[in-house]
C-alpha cells in the first residue's frame, strides 16, 4: 500500500499542470453543480420549501382580547395535536399614511414580536433590523421583484394611525402573519383589540385535518372569542395558482448546468487516466500488480478531485446564496424570494456524487490500463490511430487549406471518445447560449409589452384623506382637464377601481375601468379583443385559468346591491388574475359613485417627463405623480440571470476544451516538437491546436443550436402556463437567420477560448528537449 | 540515385561558402556546462561528423546549429543567418528555408502516409498540396521507397522510415542537413542504406552536419570530424572516406 501511495503521490508531483486542471475542473463543475442543484432546490415546491424553511403557521388564528385573555390563549399551545405554538401577540389594525414598499397607504395588521424567530413563523428579516425600540417598525415585504429597490424604504418616517414610526426593517412571512411588526411594549399606542396566536399540529395535511385542529385550539376558549383565522392550506393553493413564469426556465439552466458538469468531470478524469496508459506499463513493468496500477490511478485523479470537490462545494454554496437572492430578487411571486437557502442535501450531492463520478470516470479506463500487458499498455501512450482517423487526414492533406489547419481538422479523430465527449460539452454549452438567447429575446418582448410598451409615460394618483394623505384641490371631474391643459400632455385616460365580486367565489377582485379612449394604452391582446362598449371585459389569462373561464364567456360582476352581466371580449398577455378591465359605464353601472383615482399621461415626443410631474406636483399638491416603468424589472434579472448562467456554464464547456488540448498537446509533443523542427511557425502550431478544437466548436454549433431553439420551444408553453402567459407568436418566434449564425459561432468561439492558452502553450514546447528523448 | 533534384543551394560554387560558423559558443544547464566555448565552421559541400562520448555536448552543438535552442553566449551563424537575435518565428522560418533535420527516432507523423509526411515540409510553406505531393514523389523516387508512399510509418521498416525522414529533411532544399544519430535506432543493414544515401546525397554537393558516437557512420560518411570531450573541441580531422 505503501508504494502505491508514494507512485500516486510521485504522479500527482510530476503531472502537476494536470492535477491542476483535474482540480479546477472539478472545482468550477462542483460549484455549478451546487448552484444547479441549489436553483433547482429553490425552484421546485417554492412554497412547501419557503414555509418549511420559515417553519411557517400551519394555522393563524386571531382572537378578540374582550373575550379572552393572554393565560387562556397560551394555554391553547397544549391542545390535542399541537406540535409548536407562538404567541399570544397583540395585534392592531393600524392606518397608514402611505405606502411603504408593497403596503398600499390605509389599514395594515400589525402585529408585536419581540423577535422575528420562534418555534412557529420565522420571519425572514432580509433588510435592516428587528423593531426592538421606541418608535421601530419593520414591514412586511417580500424579497421578490424589486426587492432590492425596496431597501430605500429603510428609515423612512411613516404614521400609523397618527403615531410616527421608522422603518427599520423589511421582513417576509410565508404565512402572511401581518404587514408591520413592533416591539410588544410598542403595541399598546396602536391600542390592540385582538391577540395572534400561531401553531403547526402533527397532523394538518387537508381541510379535514385543519379544520379538526382549529376545533382543539379553540374548543376550551369562550365562545366568540375567535375573529379569524387563516390556513396555510389556502396560502399554499393561493401561491399555485401565481408561480413565477421564470421557474422552468431557471429549471432548464439547472439541469444544463448538471449536464455540462457532469460531462467535462467524466472527461477530464478519463482524460487524464488514458494519457497515463505508458506510465501505467511502466509501472507494471516495475511489479506492481493490476490492483496496485488501478489504486495507483484512482489515488492519482482523487487527491486532486478531493481538492476541487471540497473547494467547489464551499465556493458553490457562498456563490449561491448571492446568486439565486439576485435570480429570484427579480421574479414575482414571494415564496421564491423565500425560498432560497443552504440545503443540507445539495451539500452532500455534491460532496459525494462528484468523487463518485471521478472515480467511476476514472475506473472505466483503469480497468482498461489493468487488463493491458505492460508491453501494450506501455505503447498505447500515444494517440490511437484509427483506420477513419487516417483516411480523413488524408483526405485533408490534398485540401487547399493551410497546412495548420488542415492537420488541426485532423486531429480529433485521433481520439474518438475524447473528441465526442468534448463535442458533448461544446454542444450544451451552445445549447445553454441558444436557449438563453431566445429566452432574453421573450423576455424582454414579454417585460416591453407587460409595461405597456412605452405607451404612456405618467401615472398620476389623486391623494386619499381617508388614508392620511393630502387630497387634491381640484374635483375629479377637474383634474382630467387640468392634466391634459399642463405643457407636454397628449392625452390623459382617467380611470379607478371598483372592488367587486363574482357570486359563488370567496375571493374579491377589481374592476379597472377606463374613461375615454384606452385601447391605445399598450396592453398588449392576445386572445380575443379591447373592450368596445358597455358589458365587455378584458381579462389576464389567470383569470382564465383561476376561474376556467374563456374567451366569449357570459359572467356576473356583483357589487353591494348590484349585479351586472359581462362578457369576456379578450385575454391580455398577462396581468393580476384578481383585475379586469372594462369601460367606465360598465363601472358606473355597478358603481354609480365611482370617480377617477388614476391618470395615465401620454407625453408629445421630446417632453421632460420629470418636468411634468413637476408640473403637476404645482398644479395641485394632492396629485402624486410618478414615471411609468418602461421596463419589466422581472425580465430584466430574468435576462440577467440566464446571462450569468450561461456564462458559468459556458466557462464550464470551455475548460473542458481547455482540458483536451492539454492532454492532446501533451500526447503529441513529440509531433509538435518535429512540426516546429521543419519550420512549423508558434503561430501556426496554435493555428492547429485552435482549429482541431475550433472544427468541434463548429459541430458542437450545428447540434446545439437546433438543440437550444427546441428547448426553447418546448419550455415556452410551460412557462406560459406556470405564469399566466399566453406567448404571441412574435414572441415565440425569436429567431432569424442573423442571430443563428451568431449561435452557431458561438460554438467556435467558446471553442477556440478555452483552446487558445494550451494552444499557446503547445507553441513553446521545446523542440530539443522533446525530440532528443525517446 | 541521381543528382539534380535532391541537392540544396550551395553546388557548383567555385570557392566553397561559408554555411556555419560557431563563435565561442557556450551554452550552460545551470552548473552543467553543456559547451564551454566551442568555436566551428563548416563549409559548403563538406560533411562534418561532430564525436564524442555521450554527454559531450555533441546534441546540444547540433541544437544550436538547427535554433532548436539558444546559446547562453557566443555567435551561431548559418547561412550567413546570425540565429541569437532571431525569434521564435524568426528560427521557425530559419529551419523551414536553410536547414533539413534527421533525428534518431525518425519523428515521422504516425497518422500521415509516407508520401504526406514529406510533402508536409514544403505545404508549411505554402505549396500548394499538389505541387508538394510531386516533389515529395520525386524525393521518395531517389531514395528508392517509392513503392511504400502510401504506407503509414508504422508499418514501415526503421530504414525506410528514416529514408521518409531524409527525403522530408531535403523537401525544402536546405542548405544544411543536419543527422542527429541517424543511424542509431536501425539494425545494421538499414544502417547502411542509410550511410550510402548520406555519402550520395554529400558527393552530389549537400552540406552535412552529423552527431554521432558510432565510428564507422563517421569514416563512411565524413570528411572531417570534430572530437568534442566536455563542451569543448579536442580534436579536428580530416578524413578520407571509405566509400
Amino acid at each position: 500500500m505503501r508504494a502505491v501511495w508514494q507512485a500516486a503521490r510521485a504522479a500527482v508531483r510530476r503531472r502537476r499542470l494536470q492535477t491542476s486542471v483535474i482540480a479546477l475542473v472539478v472545482l468550477v463543475s462542483t460549484m455549478t453543480i451546487v448552484v444547479a442543484l441549489g436553483l433547482l432546490d429553490a425552484a421546485s415546491a417554492p412554497f412547501d420549501r419557503a414555509f418549511a424553511r420559515q417553519q411557517g403557521a400551519q394555522l393563524t388564528a386571531t382572537f378578540d382580547t374582550a373575550r379572552v385573555d393572554a393565560a387562556q390563549l397560551a394555554a391553547t399551545a397544549h391542545a390535542a395535536g399541537v406540535v409548536a405554538s407562538a404567541g399570544p401577540f397583540a395585534q392592531a389594525v393600524a392606518t397608514l399614511d402611505r405606502p411603504v414598499t408593497i403596503n398600499d397607504a390605509g389599514p395594515v395588521t400589525v402585529v408585536g414580536r419581540a423577535d422575528p424567530g420562534g418555534p412557529v413563523d420565522r420571519v425572514n428579516l432580509w433588510a435592516g433590523h428587528w423593531a426592538t425600540g421606541p418608535g421601530e417598525v419593520v414591514f412586511s415585504s417580500p424579497p421578490g421583484i424589486g426587492g432590492e429597490g425596496r431597501r430605500s424604504a429603510l428609515g423612512a418616517q411613516i404614521t400609523l394611525s397618527g403615531v410616527r414610526f421608522t422603518v427599520v426593517g423589511l421582513a417576509s412571512s410565508v404565512s402572511r402573519t401581518a404587514d408591520a411588526w413592533v416591539a410588544p411594549d410598542q403595541m399598546a399606542a396602536l391600542h390592540p383589540s385582538s391577540a395572534q396566536m400561531l401553531y403547526r399540529f402533527a397532523h394538518a395535511a387537508d381541510d379535514r385535518e385543519t379544520a379538526g385542529d382549529l376545533a382543539a385550539v379553540t374548543g376550551s376558549l369562550p365562545p366568540g372569542a375567535l375573529t379569524a383565522s387563516q390556513s396555510y392550506l389556502s396560502l399554499e393553493q393561493r401561491a399555485e395558482h401565481t408561480p413565477s413564469a421564470f421557474v422552468p426556465f431557471l429549471m432548464v439552466f439547472g439541469v444544463l448546468g448538471l449536464l455540462v458538469a457532469a460531462l467535462i468531470v467524466g472527461n477530464v478524469v478519463s482524460g487524464a487516466v488514458v494519457s497515463g496508459f505508458r506510465h501505467i506499463g511502466v509501472l507494471k513493468a516495475l511489479g506492481f500488480t493490476p490492483n496496485q496500477v488501478v489504486a495507483v490511478y484512482l489515488v492519482m485523479v482523487s487527491v486532486p478531485a478531493l481538492v476541487g470537490c471540497v473547494l467547489g462545494t464551499v465556493l458553490g454554496d457562498l456563490a449561491e446564496q448571492p446568486l439565486l437572492r439576485q435570480i429570484f430578487n427579480g421574479v414575482d411571486g414571494t415564496e421564491l424570494g423565500d425560498s432560497v437557502g443552504l440545503s443540507p442535501w445539495v451539500d452532500l450531492v455534491a460532496l459525494l456524487g462528484v468523487p463518485a463520478l471521478v472515480l467511476l470516470a476514472a475506473l472505466l479506463p483503469s480497468l482498461r490500463a489493468r487488463a493491458l500487458p505492460a508491453a501494450r499498455a506501455i505503447s498505447a501512450g500515444s494517440a490511437q490511430r484509427t483506420g477513419r482517423a487516417l483516411r480523413i487526414q488524408r483526405r485533408l492533406t490534398g485540401s487547399p487549406l493551410p497546412r495548420s489547419v488542415s492537420l488541426g481538422l485532423g486531429l480529433p479523430f485521433a481520439r474518438p471518445g475524447r473528441s465526442l465527449l468534448t463535442l458533448a460539452a461544446v454542444v450544451l454549452g451552445v445549447t445553454t447560449v441558444t436557449f438563453s438567447t431566445g429566452l432574453a429575446s421573450t423576455v424582454t418582448a414579454f417585460g416591453t409589452a407587460a409595461e405597456g410598451g412605452g405607451a404612456y409615460q405618467v401615472v398620476v394618483n389623486a391623494g386619499r384623506a381617508d388614508v392620511g394623505m393630502t387630497p387634491p384641490t381640484h374635483t375629479a371631474a377637474q383634474i382630467g382637464p387640468l392634466l391634459s391643459g399642463l405643457p407636454g400632455a397628449r392625452q390623459v385616460t382617467p380611470s379607478a377601481y371598483v372592488p367587486v365580486r363574482l357570486p359563488g367565489v370567496a375571493q374579491g377582485m377589481n374592476l379597472l375601468a377606463y374613461q375615454g379612449l384606452s385601447s391605445d394604452l399598450g396592453t398588449l391582446v392576445v386572445d380575443g379583443r379591447w373592450f368596445d362598449g358597455p358589458g365587455e371585459i378584458v381579462v389576464s389569462p389567470g383569470f382564465l385559468t383561476l376561474h376556467a373561464a374563456a374567451v366569449g364567456d357570459r359572467l356576473t360582476l356583483a357589487t353591494a346591491g348590484r349585479t351586472e352581466q359581462v362578457t369576456i371580449v379578450g385575454e391580455t398577455l398577462t396581468g393580476d388574475p384578481d383585475y379586469v378591465s372594462t369601460d367606465w359605464s360598465t363601472a358606473t353601472a355597478l358603481d354609480p359613485a365611482v370617480t377617477p383615482r388614476q391618470f395615465l399621461v401620454k407625453l408629445a415626443p421630446g417632453t421632460d417627463a420629470a418636468a411634468y410631474q413637476r408640473a403637476v406636483r404645482a398644479a395641485d399638491p394632492g396629485l402624486h405623480p410618478s414615471g411609468k416603468d418602461t421596463v419589466n424589472a422581472g425580465a430584466m434579472t430574468a435576462v440577467g440571470s440566464a446571462s450569468v448562467l450561461s456564462l458559468l456554464l459556458g466557462t464550464v464547456a470551455a475548460l473542458g476544451v481547455f482540458n483536451t488540448v492539454v492532454l492532446n498537446a501533451r500526447e503529441r509533443r513529440r509531433d509538435l516538437g518535429m512540426l516546429k523542427s521543419i519550420g512549423m511557425t508558434p503561430r501556426q502550431v496554435t493555428a492547429m491546436m485552435v482549429t482541431s478544437m475550433a472544427a468541434l466548436g463548429l459541430a458542437g454549433g450545428a447540434v446545439g443550436v437546433p438543440l437550444g431553439m427546441l428547448a426553447h420551444r418546448l419550455i415556452l408553453p410551460v412557462t406560459g402556463q406556470a405564469g399566466g402567459i399566453d406567448f404571441p407568436a412574435s414572441m415565440r418566434e425569436v429567431w432569424h437567420p442573423g442571430n443563428l449564425a451568431l449561435l452557431a459561432l458561438s460554438g467556435v468561439a467558446l471553442a477556440a477560448l478555452g483552446a487558445l492558452i494550451p494552444s499557446r502553450s503547445a507553441a513553446r514546447v521545446t523542440i530539443a528537449k522533446v525530440l532528443h528523448n525517446e | 540515385m541521381t543528382s539534380g533534384s535532391v541537392t540544396g543551394p550551395g553546388t557548383g560554387e567555385d570557392e566553397p561558402r561559408l554555411v556555419v560558423r560557431l563563435e565561442d559558443v557556450r551554452k550552460e544547464y545551470g552548473d552543467h556546462h553543456a559547451l564551454n566555448g566551442v568555436s566551428l565552421e563548416i563549409r559548403s559541400g563538406e560533411a562534418v561528423a561532430v564525436m564524442g562520448p555521450s554527454g559531450c555536448g555533441k546534441s546540444t552543438l547540433l541544437n544550436m546549429v538547427a535554433g532548436l535552442d539558444r546559446p547562453t553566449s557566443g555567435r551561431v551563424t548559418v547561412h550567413g543567418e546570425d540565429l541569437t537575435g532571431l525569434n521564435e518565428t524568426g528560427l521557425a522560418l530559419f529551419r523551414r528555408r536553410r536547414i533539413g533535420m534527421v533525428f534518431q527516432f525518425f519523428n515521422l507523423l504516425d497518422d500521415l502516409s509516407a508520401l504526406d509526411n514529406v510533402a508536409l515540409a514544403a505545404q508549411l510553406t505554402g505549396t500548394p498540396a499538389r505541387q508538394a505531393r510531386r516533389r515529395a514523389q520525386e524525393l521518395l523516387d531517389e531514395l528508392g521507397i517509392a513503392d511504400r508512399r502510401n504506407a503509414f510509418p508504422a508499418v514501415l521498416s526503421g530504414g525506410e522510415r528514416q529514408r521518409v525522414a531524409v527525403a522530408r529533411a531535403l523537401m525544402n532544399r536546405p542548405a544544411l542537413l543536419l543527422a542527429d544519430e541517424p543511424t542509431g535506432a536501425l539494425d545494421s543493414h538499414s544502417g547502411e542504406q542509410v550511410m550510402d544515401l548520406l555519402l550520395d546525397l554529400n558527393q552530389i554537393g549537400q552540406t552535412l552536419l552529423l552527431v554521432t558516437h558510432d565510428p564507422r557512420l563517421a569514416t563512411r560518411c565524413a570528411n572531417r570530424v570534430v572530437d568534442l570531450a566536455d563542451g569543448r573541441v579536442v580534436g579536428e580531422r580530416s578524413l578520407e572516406r571509405a566509400g
